[in-house]
């Protein structure tokens, strides 16, 4: 009952003029941003954060539904575009598209991503808007002890699948829960961590962490180990979409959107995940498997699709039990709760009109993505022609105009370079940002709920798996390490098999004809990097 | 695989020699870890709080912190080294550039000390300026001039438009920026 009135009411909200621009200015601000290279969709909504803080809430979380999808798609444009590995795990999906390009058919990978992520976002969107209620309703019978065993699989399995080790995993996460007990404790109002230093009293704010993690590290990353010369864009050419490339295409969008939301709404570390298994399904499965490594239409359409599919499936577990799965949806219960709002089972029942209109903001986000991302590819090419001296200089002015604008204090000023500091040395040494940031926000979270159970069970600490839902949970956590290990191995293994094939064929263009536009030392640091990183 | 067989004794090189900056990690992981538990030993407790205080969070985090120390150090010592995080802009084939980085702290640093004296429109274009000069842009004045650009439009949005607090400086009272 309810939810279909609900959905119809958060429409006549987001349709008004007024919110209708803000959705607007959100997908584009979103695309913009996202395209640019070295900005992932976390960093963009960090990023962005500091431009709905004057907003009335449902104003800044229409904005922040267009930033997030907007944000989604910008990606894509640049690992099709810019011949240099994206970032990340989804890297074979990336070179696909960026083959294509370079094989005259950049029209028609950007057309099968963009068509893609509509489909794939709209079908997710509606199963968020029928699964999301119906898990809020169950969630409500959840009590204490079962939240933290679902905190605890959310650290474990983003630290597991995320790092390119689960020590290296579990120390970001460690990293993050650290700074997360810097502060007042909320209970009791004992100060923990602070050193005295009253900047600290009051912990640290999300904002400041998550932009100095992801903005200033990346800059500082970045500027010590800057890319010299041109920038080396892949020009678009090609046909949009033939009837062939629709017939090849449509199957991989829905098989890729049926992949997608289910891996988002389960802790796995955000869309990664579903990307490879999408990816590596459409290879098993096409009649053009030698095209694979060489710009399959398929190995486009598929990995966008489920990409996008998990962006609206990540919000079901985020909206329904406050429980952030990727660090973008950190970020994004971070800035619901800078609006006194905490997402959980209640959220429908408390802020149901809020809630139904960031829904109804996401389907017309999809739409207006459609719309105007081909049309804008001019744009999107000039963005990604940015002189690096001045994008890098821009993030980081940005990242303090944030950070300033969050108490306009100086000493918040040195806090975001410091965290920028860790940030950067956790690139340097491979340690992933994501687990921090989960940490970060879900921390204080599962203390508290770890203390009521505590309290409630007058400190019997087998009151946390007596719950048979958290029993459950527990048991998934075991199965869950075990299998995020298994197919990181899998993902390795493809990883080597596609990105051999792309090497032949890079080999025989340089000695045939020449027709690659890539310095072939470029190639050949990348491939080295990549190797190391996904094989051993 | 083809890719190593290309550069077959960079990574062996690189697992031979001791690695300062991978050890340097585990050191401040573990260093981490032992000052949350001294530290979280100091909390005080207050009489009425229930069975769980205060301190057992932070001890639960000392012990993660200290442990994925240790798990990292034997990984390590068994020849798992971090990769440097690749990216569009990452030439990961060479060393840091230190100078490029002391440079860029220095403009952020004179962002700090100068923006509550000088107002944001002055002192985020001197921060501008100098990260884009630090990491190559010519001529500095060229740089200092869409600082100058970015930063007054910057003010102007935030300050008039969106509300937001940013300091002016001398330029109060000029308008469109006070």
């Amino acid at each position: 009952m309810g939810d279909l009135t609900g959905l119809a009411e958060g429409f006549a909200t987001a349709l008004q003029p007024t919110y209708l621009l803000y959705a607007l200015v959100g997908v584009l601000l979103g695309t913009a941003v996202g395209v640019l290279p070295g900005i992932g969709p976390a960093m963009t909504v960090a990023l962005l954060l500091p431009l709905t803080y004057t907003l009335d809430p449902t104003a800044a979380f229409i904005m922040f539904a267009g930033i997030y999808y907007g944000g989604m798609y910008g990606g894509s444009t640049t690992s099709i575009l810019l011949n240099t590995p994206g970032e990340s795990a989804s890297i074979v999906t990336a070179l696909e598209g960026n083959k294509m390009a370079k094989a005259g058919r950049g029209a028609a990978a950007l057309a099968t991503a963009a068509i893609g992520s509509f489909v794939a976002g709209t079908i997710a969107t509606v199963a968020l808007s029928l699964v999301a209620p119906a898990v809020a309703r169950v969630a409500v019978q959840l009590g204490p002890a079962d939240y933290v065993a679902l905190a605890v699989l959310a650290f474990f399995t983003v630290a597991a699948m995320l790092g390119a080790s689960p020590a290296r995993g579990i120390a970001s996460l460690a990293l993050g829960l650290f700074i997360a007990v810097i502060g007042t404790d909320s209970l009791t109002g004992q100060q923990r961590f602070t050193l005295g230093l009253p900047t600290l009293a009051d912990g640290i704010d999300v904002v400041i962490v998550a932009v100095g993690f992801f903005a200033v590290g990346e800059a500082l990353h970045v500027a010590s180990r800057l890319r010299r010369g041109p920038i080396p864009l892949v020009p678009i050419s090609g046909r949009w979409m033939t009837r062939g490339d629709w017939k090849r295409s449509w199957k991989p969008w829905l098989r890729g959107t049926a992949i997608g939301f289910p891996i988002g709404t389960i802790p796995a570390g955000g869309a990664d995940l579903g990307t490879f298994l999408s990816y590596a399904t459409e290879r098993k499965l096409s009649k053009h498997k030698e095209e694979f490594g060489h710009g399959a239409i398929e190995g486009v359409a598929g990995p966008e699709a489920a990409n996008n599919a998990s962006a609206a499936g990540v919000l079901v577990p985020l909206l329904t039990l406050g429980l952030p799965t990727s660090a973008t949806a950190a970020i994004m219960l971070a800035a619901f709760q800078s609006y006194g709002i905490q997402p959980g089972p209640n959220l429908f029942a408390a802020e149901g009109e809020l809630i139904w209109a960031l829904i109804a903001s996401l389907y017309i986000g999809n739409v207006l993505l459609l719309v105007l991302n081909l049309p804008l590819v001019g744009v999107w090419v000039k963005v990604l022609q940015l002189p690096r001296p001045y994008l890098y200089a821009g993030i980081l002015t940005f990242a303090a105009l944030g950070t300033y604008a969050v108490g306009a204090s100086t000493e918040d000023l040195v806090l975001l370079f410091v965290l920028g500091g860790i940030g950067w040395a956790m690139r340097s040494y491979g340690l992933p940002i994501a687990p921090a940031i989960v940490g970060l926000i879900l921390g204080p979270i599962a203390e508290e709920q770890l203390r009521r159970t505590l309290a409630i069970s007058q400190g019997d600490p087998t009151a946390l798996v007596t719950s048979p839902f958290a029993a459950v949970v527990y048991v998934l956590v075991v199965l869950a390490l075990v299998g995020t290990q298994w197919l990181k191995r899998r993902q390795a293994r493809l990883d080597a098999v596609v990105f051999a094939e792309a090497q032949r064929d890079e080999a025989r263009l340089v000695t045939t004809s020449r027709t690659s536009s890539a310095p072939p030392t470029v190639e050949g640091s990348s491939r080295d990097d990549h190797d190391g990183g996904g094989v051993r | 695989m083809s890719a190593v067989e290309a550069r077959p004794q960079a990574p062996a090189r690189r697992r031979r020699r001791l690695p300062a900056g991978e050890l340097a990690v585990v050191a401040v992981l573990a260093g981490l870890g032992v000052f949350a538990l001294v530290e979280a030993h100091t909390i005080a407790v207050p009489a009425s709080s229930n069975a769980v205080g205060p301190r057992a969070f932070p001890y639960a985090v000392g012990v993660l912190l200290v442990g994925s120390a240790v798990g990292l150090l034997v990984a390590v010592l068994k020849g798992d080294r971090g990769e440097v995080e690749g990216g569009e802009d990452v030439d990961t084939s060479g060393g840091a550039d230190w100078v490029a980085v002391a440079k860029l702290t220095g403009a952020f640093a004179a962002l700090v000390v100068l923006v509550e004296p000088l107002g944001w429109p002055i002192a985020a274009s001197l921060m501008f300026g100098g990260t884009a000069w630090a990491l190559g842009a010519r001529p500095w004045w060229r740089a200092l001039a869409i600082a100058v650009v970015l930063n007054t439009a910057v003010h102007v949005v935030f300050t008039q438009v969106l509300g937001v607090y940013l300091p002016a400086g001398p330029l109060e009272g000029v308008v469109g920026l006070g």
